[in-house]
């Protein structure tokens, strides 16, 4: 196999105003094993599809044995010698296992598709987890059938079918159970004498030990530091992770008087992703959710608001409670609002007037009474201070800060006892967050119970006066009062106990 | 729901438009005794000709997650085309020219579609659906009023092939079909397959796999013109002349017969053979509709049954495994 080196300098990418890599810089070589680490939205998998070549960088340089390159799409720098196990797959649920892992390198003879040669060759990779995967992952096994766990395995001898010189996992682990994980790093160790170079992206720090030579860290878009694994430890890495990181002027939350009634209680809650998670919150309680991205914090909400399937005892207001539909979960005074506001909360070229009325049509009905649903209308616009044209004008006409107090707002005039928020300021601008945090504190003093959801550390540690730290669908801290500092969320949210 | 006849069924959609089929026939065989003999059923499938051709070209822009609205227009500006410039008296070298000039204009107007969905980014219906309008235009503007003769030499070969060659016991339509299922059989062994259903089933995946989705939708606009060009082509030859509103109501039919033929609307899934055997199955069902009496209101209503029928029926799968289980 051909060496490789490749460094990547100084690369920035936004999303309009928003910046997803200030300062990315990165060097690999043949023979090595880099980890890539940082907390949530430091930029690690801009990063990483930048190298394949999913998205192009602003500026920056990509210099590829020295000599620079630029990638403008995917297939650019698979010819490099560049592949990615991506952490959303990339496979094609149509298509067989076989035919997903030759996708756009099928082995031809005369220049149609070699069938046969495909799935001798399928099995040969296969067989590199062989033992470890149900006899049912075959050549001709459509991807619909298979588990996550067996997704994973396909998409990484997808990337491996390639036979790159720098393969790039990132999260590769993330749904491999234990024997699966040791495989994986037996192999990896095997490709490094094969002189491969690996980019190595997890949240699991006892993995980056077991297996990285060299660290390299991303804070806020910025890479700041490099370390080499046998000369550091984790505390040192999680401290390069979190240090000087913007913080939010800290004011701890009262604690909740125990005598206030217990306004939702889950015990033992079961998705496919959630594995047994149970807590308890009070009226007047701004509970916590934190971790890492994708660890089920979503599933919790969703399956407590009943948008999808779950199994476990849900207790809300006293009640025992399995919402089927969303409509139940409203008439039980529960609110969500949802973290993709663009698709799930929004009906964007409506008015806002509209938007902030549609879940409370019934009580201005039969027939409809505009002129009490607009006084209404403009009472909430005014509590959430929003920054508008009109109460008709389109909601696709504000800011996101403005946009997400109309998804709030929205549920307010219901007055929900229970407000469950998945990742509520995500995109938004820093004034808008400041006055989206008053108005969680004026709830929260009102006795709303709000569970909150969010993948900025910074939040939970100045709103919260607990918060349960998820990983692998699994509650892996309960931190509050003193325990609850940025060290310790951000070990818990690394799996480290 | 016996779990095996469910899996056959999602690996083979189009076997229960094969019982539609063979239930139309059988209506059909009823209705009209000499239904099998060389001269109805050459005639027959003729007539059937140009929509299997609009319904195979559409399965690729479906299949591909596209759906291309404007085949009906191209097939009239394409007919249009051929009717006026190929006269009575056309020599070969003049039947070639219009041959070029049809096909010309059709992978043109292919073109146009693949070029407003994958450059500008438009909606596949909205794009398809204002071009459309174009094509009818340019049909108009080339006709205006129904007309134009062909050489008899040039409609006999198509209409009659017994008077071509005695021996010949088949029909032209057959050889077409044939042709048509060869030419897929190859499809599916060739890496363009693959990118095809890649690209339908989860495009941004397949991008992110080095897939240029881009050129595979765009070629899929290009195949379903020529296709329906090749349609107006079969038009032509069958009645001889030209008719600027010919393919007016051929549009959704084609879908239909798509759908009839297990390809799934929302792209990733599909194939032409159900395709042809959907659009035979919506031309039988006009036949038994003339035969039987029945009055013209009848079809576009079985039409739309058939069609609510073959999307409900994934949909009625699910339901039935909710419940039961």
């Amino acid at each position: 196999m051909k060496d490789i080196s490749l460094q990547v300098e100084q690369t920035v990418k936004t999303y309009g105003g928003v910046v997803a890599l200030a300062d990315g810089n990165l060097s690999v070589r043949s023979g090595q094993v880099t980890a890539l680490l940082g907390a949530n939205g430091s930029g690690k998998s801009t990063l990483s599809k930048i190298l394949t070549g999913v998205i192009a960088p602003n500026s920056g340089r990509i210099l590829i044995d020295g000599k620079p390159a630029s990638f403008n799409a995917p297939d650019q720098a698979r010819r490099a010698g560049i592949s990615a196990v991506y952490q959303e797959l990339s496979l094609i649920p149509d298509l067989t296992v076989a035919e997903n892992i030759w996708l756009g390198h099928e082995p031809l003879r005369a220049g149609f598709v070699h069938r046969a040669e495909m799935r001798a060759r399928t099995r040969k990779l296969l067989a590199l987890f062989g033992g470890l995967v149900k006899p049912n992952l075959q050549p001709d096994a459509a991807i619909d059938s298979l588990t996550p766990d067996e997704r994973q395995i396909v998409e990484i001898l997808k990337a491996l079918s390639f036979d790159p010189r720098l393969i790039i996992l990132d999260e590769a682990t993330a749904s491999l159970d234990s024997q699966q994980v040791n495989r994986l790093f037996e192999l990896v160790r095997d490709w490094k004498t094969q002189g491969m170079a690996v980019v190595f992206v997890s949240h699991r720090m006892e993995e980056i030990f077991r297996i990285a030579d060299k660290a390299s860290v991303l804070r806020n878009g910025h890479t700041v530091g490099e370390r080499d694994i046998a000369a550091t430890n984790e505390r040192e890495l999680v401290d390069l992770m979190i240090e000087g990181a913007a913080v939010l002027g800290r004011e701890r939350a009262p604690d909740v008087p125990a005598d206030q009634p217990v306004r939702l209680r889950v015990q033992d809650l079961k998705t496919p992703v959630l594995r047994g998670v149970s807590l308890d919150l009070r009226d007047g309680e701004l509970l916590g959710l934190g971790g890492l991205q994708g660890q089920g914090q979503a599933d919790l909400l969703m399956a407590v608001f009943g948008a999808i399937r779950s199994s476990g005892r849900i207790t809300v207001s006293g009640q025992e409670r399995h919402f089927s539909h969303p409509r139940q979960a409203m008439q039980a005074e529960v609110a969500l609002v949802p973290g993709d506001r663009g698709s799930e909360g929004l009906l964007l070229i409506r008015s806002i007037l509209e938007n902030l009325l549609l879940a409370s049509w019934n009580r201005y009905n039969t027939p409809i009474r505009m002129p009490k649903a607009r006084a209404d209308g403009s009472t909430v616009g005014d509590d959430l201070k929003l920054v508008m044209a009109s109460l008709d004008a389109p909601v696709s006409s504000l800011s996101g800060g403005n946009a997400q107090k109309v998804v709030i707002g929205k549920w307010l005039l219901r007055s929900p006892k229970l407000l469950l928020l998945n990742d509520p300021t995500k995109g938004i601008d820093v004034g808008a967050k400041a006055e989206f945090y008053n108005l969680l504190k004026q709830l929260r003093d009102a006795g709303t119970a709000i569970l909150f959801y969010s993948s900025d550390d910074d939040e939970l540690l100045g709103l919260c006066n607990r918060v349960l730290v998820l990983h692998d669908g699994a509650v892996s801290a309960e931190l509050r009062g003193d325990g609850l500092t940025r060290e310790n969320l951000v070990a818990a949210s690394m799996g480290a106990a | 729901m016996n779990a095996r006849l469910a899996g056959l069924l999602n690996r083979n959609p189009y076997l229960l438009s094969l019982v539609l089929l063979v239930l139309m026939i059988v209506i059909n065989r009823a209705l009209q005794d000499n239904l099998f003999e060389i001269g109805p059923l050459n005639g027959n499938l003729r007539v059937f000709t140009p929509a299997i051709l609009l319904a195979v070209g559409q399965t690729f822009v479906i299949i591909a997650g596209g759906v291309d609205l404007s085949v009906g227009a191209i097939l009239s500006m394409t007919n249009a085309i051929l009717a006026t410039q190929i006269p009575q008296e056309a020599t070969a070298g003049v039947v070639v020219g219009a041959l070029a000039l049809a096909f010309g204009a059709g992978l043109l107007a292919g073109a146009l579609n693949g070029f407003g969905v994958t450059v500008l980014r438009l909606q596949p219906i909205v794009t398809t659906y204002a071009t459309g309008f174009i094509f009818s235009g340019v049909a108009l503007y080339v006709l205006p009023e129904p007309g134009g003769r062909l050489p008899r030499d040039l409609t006999t070969f198509w209409r009659n092939p017994l008077e071509v060659s005695p021996d010949l016991h088949i029909p032209m339509a057959i050889f077409v079909i044939a042709l048509l299922v060869i030419f897929w059989i190859v499809l599916t062994n060739t890496r363009y397959r693959q990118f095809l259903f890649a690209t339908g089933s989860q495009a941004d995946a397949a991008y992110s796999t080095g897939v240029r989705v881009n050129r595979v939708k765009f070629s899929t606009y290009l195949l379903s013109a020529l296709f329906a060009t090749l349609a107006a082509l079969a038009l032509t030859l069958g009645s001889g002349t030209g008719n600027p509103r010919a393919g007016d109501q051929s549009t959704l039919p084609s879908i239909v017969a798509v759908v009839l033929g297990g390809t799934r609307l929302s792209g990733g899934q599909g194939n032409i053979v159900g395709s042809i055997i959907g659009a035979v199955i919506l031309g039988l069902i006009g036949n038994i509709i003339s035969f039987a009496d029945l009055d013209s209101w009848v079809r576009p209503l079985v039409d739309a049954l058939i069609i609510i029928g073959a999307l409900a029926i994934p949909g009625l799968i699910r339901l039935a495994r909710r419940l039961l289980l």
